[in-house]
């Protein structure tokens, strides 16, 4: 038999192989429409090839142009990075909003993950094809804000009777955050917290850790064993600069101290990673998640929700993600101390882009306006299971009953009063993101010395600006 | 052959020229000139001379991330040539089985490589199928993923499982091509079967080798989906290669300066290990 194959792509050939081709090619023959008893109309090849063309050229015009026939409302692009149920969420309020509007619609783009989103938004700021509004993770806005491509907000109508909670604004989410411009309004607010398989905790007669101790000890006790190897893991969590930050605060320390000064913590620095260490090397009671950034997240969700982690930190997020995928009830908790409580903040804030035209931005803001409405932040935070950003809303809520009947919602709104602000610093991205996380996941993976990497990441980080 | 006008070669090849410039010469040159800036896109660039190569060299990033690929590059190319030529070799035969299995092996190499990823990673999962059958035997598999030793083999095979195909039916074609008489007068001659591989087949499938080769070679270089998908260069940076190392100094730190001089580090050294390749390939063609 002789292998026959039709074509191969040869993109670089110092000598091909003889490939065995099947016959040339017959000369292409016309085209022919129409029944065989009656001559068909003869189509050549020319013509073939130019209806294809304008066919083409056609449907990319059709594809560039506007996209709602008729609708003379003033768009907005709005840029996002969620996905799954955050998504869904964010998409239904778009379009409720849209339906609400005659003069302003928004078009809301996917663009993968936080850090996926940043890039695009990078990228296309230096093509000067930004959208007007999009939302950004809170490390970013003072970098951003110093590179001067964000838009001052203070001016707006309503700007400054929001409402909104200083912990989760601009105000007090970062030192000294109302002494700058507003140019960030809060979005999706999140700290992390404990989740905890309330069924295993029953089971065994434990509670929620409320030390550093109480955390080892807990963790021992729900890991499975079955000779050497683990069947459940007592405790998980990605090895992320967040949860390092959090621990860090936990331990009494700063990453960045009020002078300005990167101290990453010093001694709380050490202990943080040292807790890990015990956890995922010592105790065997922790499994570091494979993957890196969100993958990593999306990863202890799934062993959580397998059953093969009975406890794990992470983002208020996924709270509603995690109580309607368990198939057993869900517990959260607020993270433990060692020295004091401590949480960072996180998630991500408005930006209306500088660059965007002014009837754009004006619109984004009736957008703006919509979704810090009480009705919005309210779907938004019990959809998801982030924070209410509002004062408003967090009293509706209460008054309702909400809290009440949704305890586990409640934990990350009260984590707020431990809540650490962040420097107003326009290299914590880069701090975290080449200095710090590459060294947490040598000291964690690869059994690091934590004095040492963090020793490093402190000269790193005084020398690089 | 002479032109009929003196400039016609020259139009003829305007457009090579015009899409060569625009899509490979002057990204080159702007990648060179910006690997000399510190430069994140939004602000003002700054002139850095040669700053961001020096400050990847004394990171380790560069060593790093080249012993990285290189190692992966070694693995799979000589993973997927062998195994490509021992299935070539196994399943040149007529017949409706060898057909299918034929099909079967190279329809690892049409499926997208994010899609063969993303198999991959539930495969090698710590609970996944196959560390559900080590355990079955009495095995303690590692973590394929989360560990530092471990994750680029892992990444490396499922590579040479994805591009053992090409390399399969690259191998039938070449064998295909030599002459079966050749095969039959060595075989009236008394030369077994391993003979008649060594002097015969394995001469003459040479070029085929070559070619395999240097095109697995620069495919593995170009690796980039399977780590996005897999590892994200994690963990410890054990899987970070040349282009995910390029990706995340542009994309994830912001540093357009440093991705530049990196890919510039690249280009030379591709350049290099093209060249040293096609002098080899060239001394055997001399030498045959």
């Amino acid at each position: 038999m002789v292998f026959r194959i039709s074509s191969v792509a040869i993109a670089w050939t110092p000598s091909p192989p003889q490939v065995a081709l099947p016959m040339p090619p017959t000369p292409p023959s016309p085209v022919f429409f129409g029944g065989p008893s009656q001559k068909p109309p003869f189509i050549g090849r020319r013509r073939v090839l130019t209806a294809l063309a304008a066919g083409c050229l056609g449907s990319t015009a059709f594809a560039c142009g506007p996209r709602r026939g008729g609708d003379q409302r003033q768009g907005v692009p709005l840029w996002y990075t969620y996905g799954g149920k955050n998504r869904e969420v964010l998409e239904r309020l778009v379009q409720r909003f849209n339906s609400s509007q005659t003069a302003v619609r928004v078009d809301a783009v996917f663009q993968g993950d936080y850090f996926e989103g940043l890039a695009k938004l990078r990228t296309a700021l230096f093509a000067k094809a930004a959208p007007a509004l999009s939302h950004v993770v809170g490390e970013v806005v003072p970098y951003l804000a110093n590179a001067g491509v964000l838009q001052v907000l203070d001016a707006y109508p309503g700007a400054k009777a929001l409402g909104v909670i200083p912990e989760l604004g601009q105000d007090k989410s970062w030192v000294g955050g109302d002494r700058h411009p507003l140019v960030a309004l809060p979005f999706n607010r999140s700290t992390p917290i404990a989740y905890l398989n309330a069924d295993l905790f029953s089971e065994q007669g434990l509670s929620a850790p409320k030390t550093w101790r109480q955390l080892i000890e807990t963790a021992r006790a729900l890991t499975l064993r079955s000779g050497k190897r683990i069947e459940r893991y007592g405790f998980g969590c990605p090895i992320s600069w967040w949860f390092w930050v959090a621990m860090v605060g936990q331990a009494g320390g700063n990453v960045i101290e009020p002078d300005g000064r990167v101290s990453l913590g010093g001694e709380a620095g050490v202990a943080a990673i040292e807790l890990w260490q015990t956890l995922v090397h010592n105790e065997k009671s922790m499994r570091p998640p494979p993957g890196r950034d969100f993958n990593a997240w999306e990863k202890t969700n799934q062993d959580f929700l397998a059953g093969r982690t009975a406890m794990i930190w992470t983002s208020t997020a996924f709270l509603k993600y995690l109580e309607e995928n368990a198939s057993f009830r869900v517990k959260t908790a607020p993270l433990p101390a060692r020295q004091r409580h401590a949480v960072p903040t996180g998630g991500t804030f408005w930006v209306v882009l500088k660059s965007a035209p002014e009837a754009e931005k004006r619109a984004a803001w009736e957008f703006l306006m919509f979704m810090h409405e009480t009705a919005s932040v309210i779907t938004w935070a019990t959809s998801t299971g982030y924070m209410p950003t509002t004062r408003a809303a967090v009293r509706k809520l209460e008054t309702t009953g909400y809290y009440a009947r949704h305890p586990n919602d409640r934990v990350a709104y009260d984590q707020l009063s431990q809540a650490q602000p962040w420097p107003w610093a326009t290299e914590l991205f880069r701090i975290q993101r080449e200095i710090v996380q590459p060294r947490l996941e040598s000291a964690v993976l690869a059994e690091g010395n934590a004095r040492r990497l963090l020793d490093e990441a402190r000269q790193l980080a005084e020398r690089k600006p | 052959m002479r032109p009929n006008h003196r400039f016609d070669p020259l139009w003829m090849l305007l457009p090579t020229f015009v899409l060569l410039g625009l899509f490979f010469f002057y990204p080159l040159f702007f990648a060179a000139e910006k690997s000399l800036y510190a430069w994140d896109l939004l602000t003002a660039p700054s002139y850095v001379g040669a700053e961001n190569y020096v400050d990847l060299l004394e990171s380790g990033e560069i060593p790093h991330v080249f012993v990285t690929t290189l190692t992966f590059s070694v693995v799979v190319v000589t993973c997927a040539v062998s195994i490509g030529l021992g299935l070539a070799l196994l399943l040149d035969r007529r017949g409706a089985f060898y057909s299918l299995v034929r099909s079967c092996v190279f329809s690892a190499y049409v499926v997208s490589w994010v899609s063969v990823a993303l198999l991959w990673m539930w495969v090698l999962d710590g609970q996944g199928i196959v560390n559900h059958w080590a355990r079955a035997i009495g095995l303690d598999p590692p973590d394929w993923l989360g560990d530092p030793d471990v994750a680029l083999h892992a990444l490396s095979f499922v590579t040479i499982w994805k591009i053992s195909g090409y390399a399969l039916v690259l191998f039938l074609a070449g064998l295909q091509d030599i002459p079966q008489s050749l095969k039959e007068a060595a075989a009236l001659d008394g030369a077994g079967s391993f003979t008649r591989f060594s002097r015969i087949v394995w001469p003459l499938l040479r070029p085929t080798v070559a070619f395999v080769t240097i095109t697995s070679l620069i495919l593995s270089f170009q690796v980039f989906d399977v780590v996005r998908v897999m590892t994200q260069g994690g963990p410890v940076q054990s899987t970070t290669v040349f282009v995910y190392a390029i990706y995340e100094q542009v994309f994830m730190n912001l540093r357009v300066g440093r991705a530049s001089a990196l890919v510039c580090v690249f280009f030379v050294l591709l350049l290099l290990l093209t060249a040293l390749q096609l002098w080899a390939f060239r001394r055997q063609q001399v030498e045959a």
